[in-house]
């Protein structure tokens, strides 16, 4: 009964002081009447202080390859889509026609978007529309290994209009001739 | 404990338990009942404004200095500022109740500025209702950190009467557009102060911030190829720390510093990998023939939130660290994206698309609770702050886009970058 009694006790305690720890604690106590700023309400002196950090140099290598645009038109797709488009095919058809004809060249295919979706998205959609370009050029006979690729989603648009109009014209995929070492 | 008490039979035993009793009920409520006052529960959902009178610091830039403070605790939306042309107390008259609960001024900041070497400021703030001073505290900074100085006031306010950290000296990082290259600068949250790093790139996107703020990893695209890279503010220095065939994109940290999530294309389209610096080790997450895009972490570091189009049209979807148990986040609307976890872990803000427009939304991860918080223009590419109580996002509603903040309800939106400068991209620091 004794070792009862005592282990009562104790767990009183235990729970007492366990349940004391999770309340919140609330800011400084405020002394009762004093006038003068007490100890608590006086925090000690701060120096603000800022690291400075220098501007880096941003290293960018400059590019060893020549690069030829305007060779050949834009190719154009449908909101939201990546199909390469009846009317576009004759486009590709000349694409093929110069890479075939001139063994030692590559060719960069661009994948690109209008304004109206948001960027990260947008370089994936990019992706698919230089990708349905290159795959399209490989049914006609491009060996794949001369075709690259690169989006650019909607961060080099070429005209700001929020219009149809120039929505269209953005919704592109824009050809590079790559000559020289890469 | 009154069972317990019956089974004592011997009486002396029974009396010493219930002085025992009646002890433990003394010292358990004397621990309970919090002595001090409570100003403001930010986390009750509907609070009341508290009245704050800032009184202008007589001094040198003393007046610039507590129009900061005014205006950060304005911002919070938690005080009722009130206008300095009502006061009936000068700036170098004391602390007098009266002249104040005639106002209903709860609280009261008064403080001076002196110049040595430095520009020293004391700083008290004042109860109404006890009719006495409740903080004191000096300040001392070198000349040009007048605005440094003033946010730090602010945030020792704000957490002596929330019992919160204060976010007044945190920055964004962003990234400003010129014509022909892109640009990463830092400004403080207020869209002062604004500087550039140096790093300059033909494209720059997605900067994202370690949770200790000593580094920022960023995707750019330089010579025909995106590349992730890391600049290290401790050590000066950028280096690439990711590059692929493809487009590869930097997401979040890990809360450890060491691994970030991305996506990227090298596999054929878009999906989301784990990178993590010190073994150079990639790791893929998801693996679908969907854009997968802007993996953003949980603050426990335990989920991943991402954009997929797998079931058709693009929407934000959760996943471990791993890449298992993925479900569906939204359901509605036909396009949403640009997903990025709150800090406090409980909600995901986003861009989703709603009449033709990008709006920002905010949802709770069970997938509860959609809000919309704008309606003007196209807003996207949003993401909180390190306390979880404002946003920052970008948007084209004034004409070009510009980088806004706003709380995280939707209120007091307003733009901080300059009207004529493009400018995108914003995440805020985590310190």
């Amino acid at each position: 009964m004794k070792k009862f009694f005592v282990l009562a006790v104790i767990l009183g305690f235990v729970v007492s002081f366990g349940c004391a720890q999770k309340k919140v604690v609330a800011p400084e106590a405020q002394q009762p009447t004093a006038p003068q700023p007490s100890k608590e309400t006086v925090k000690p002196s701060e120096k603000v202080t800022e690291e400075k950090v220098p501007p880096i140099q941003s290293k960018e290598l400059p590019s060893s390859v020549e690069e030829v645009s305007g060779m050949f038109e834009d190719i154009h797709f449908d909101f939201d889509k990546y199909d390469i488009r009846d009317d576009v095919k004759p486009i590709l058809k000349s694409v093929s026609d110069y890479l075939i004809k001139n063994a030692g060249q590559r060719l960069l295919i661009e994948g690109h978007c209008d304004e109206r979706g948001t960027a990260e998205y947008n370089l994936g959609l990019g992706d698919r529309r230089a990708k349905a370009a290159k795959d399209y050029l490989i049914s006609l006979g491009v060996p794949s290994s001369r075709l690259d690729t690169i989006s650019y989603g909607k961060e080099k648009p070429l005209c700001d209009e929020h219009t149809e109009d120039c929505w269209a014209k953005n919704r592109r995929a824009h050809f590079v001739i790559m000559k020289g070492k890469k | 404990m009154i069972a317990i008490a019956s089974h004592i039979s011997n009486t002396k035993y029974r009396t010493a338990f219930f002085i025992a009793l009646c002890l433990l009920c003394t010292l358990h409520s004397h621990f309970s009942v919090a002595d001090a006052k409570v100003y403001i529960d930010v986390t009750s959902p509907a609070v009341k404004k508290l009245p704050i009178a800032i009184s202008e610091f007589p001094g040198p830039s003393g007046r610039e200095i507590s129009d900061i403070i005014r205006d950060d605790l304005d911002f919070t939306g938690i005080f009722l500022v009130l206008d300095r042309n009502a006061f009936l107390e000068a700036p170098t008259q004391p602390f007098n109740p009266n002249n104040w609960t005639v106002l209903g001024v709860e609280v009261v900041v008064k403080g001076t500025v002196r110049s040595d070497n430095n520009s020293v400021s004391i700083v008290s703030l004042y109860d109404v209702g006890e009719g006495k001073e409740i903080f004191k505290k000096e300040y001392r900074a070198e000349a040009g950190l007048t605005r440094p100085l003033a946010h730090s006031i602010a945030n020792d306010i704000y957490n002596q009467i929330t019992n919160e950290a204060g976010i007044f000296r945190t920055r964004i990082a962003y990234i400003t557009r010129f014509s022909g290259h892109d640009e990463l600068s830092i400004m403080d949250w207020d869209g002062q102060r604004s500087y550039r790093t140096g790093i300059k790139s033909s494209l720059l996107l997605s900067p994202r911030w370690a949770k200790d703020g000593s580094k920022l990893i960023y995707s750019a695209e330089r010579n025909r190829q995106w590349g992730i890279y890391l600049l290290d503010f401790k050590k000066q220095s950028e280096k690439k720390v990711f590059s692929a065939k493809g487009t590869n994109l930097a997401g979040d940290f890990f809360p450890n510093a060491d691994e970030f999530a991305l996506s990227s294309s090298m596999g054929g389209t878009s999906n989301i990998y784990l990178y993590r610096i010190s073994e150079s080790k990639l790791v893929r997450l998801t693996a679908s023939r969907s854009v997968e895009v802007t993996p953003t972490v949980s603050p426990d570091g335990k989920y991943i939130a991402f954009v997929s189009d797998r079931q058709g049209s693009p929407q934000i979807f959760i996943m471990d660290k791993e890449g298992y148990d993925v479900r569906r986040l939204t359901f509605s609307g036909p396009y949403n994206t640009a997903p990025s976890w709150s800090p406090k872990g409980d909600k995901i803000v986003f861009s989703g698309r709603y009449s033709g427009r990008n709006q920002i939304f905010t949802i709770n991860t069970d997938g509860s609770g959609i809000t919309q918080l704008t309606d003007r223009g196209n807003n996207e590419d949003p993401s909180f702050s390190p306390d979880g109580r404002y946003i920052v996002f970008i948007s084209d509603r004034d004409g070009g886009r510009s980088i806004y903040i706003m709380r995280a309800n939707g209120e007091a939106q307003k733009r901080i970058t300059p009207k004529g400068e493009r400018a995108f991209g914003p995440r805020w620091s985590p310190n």
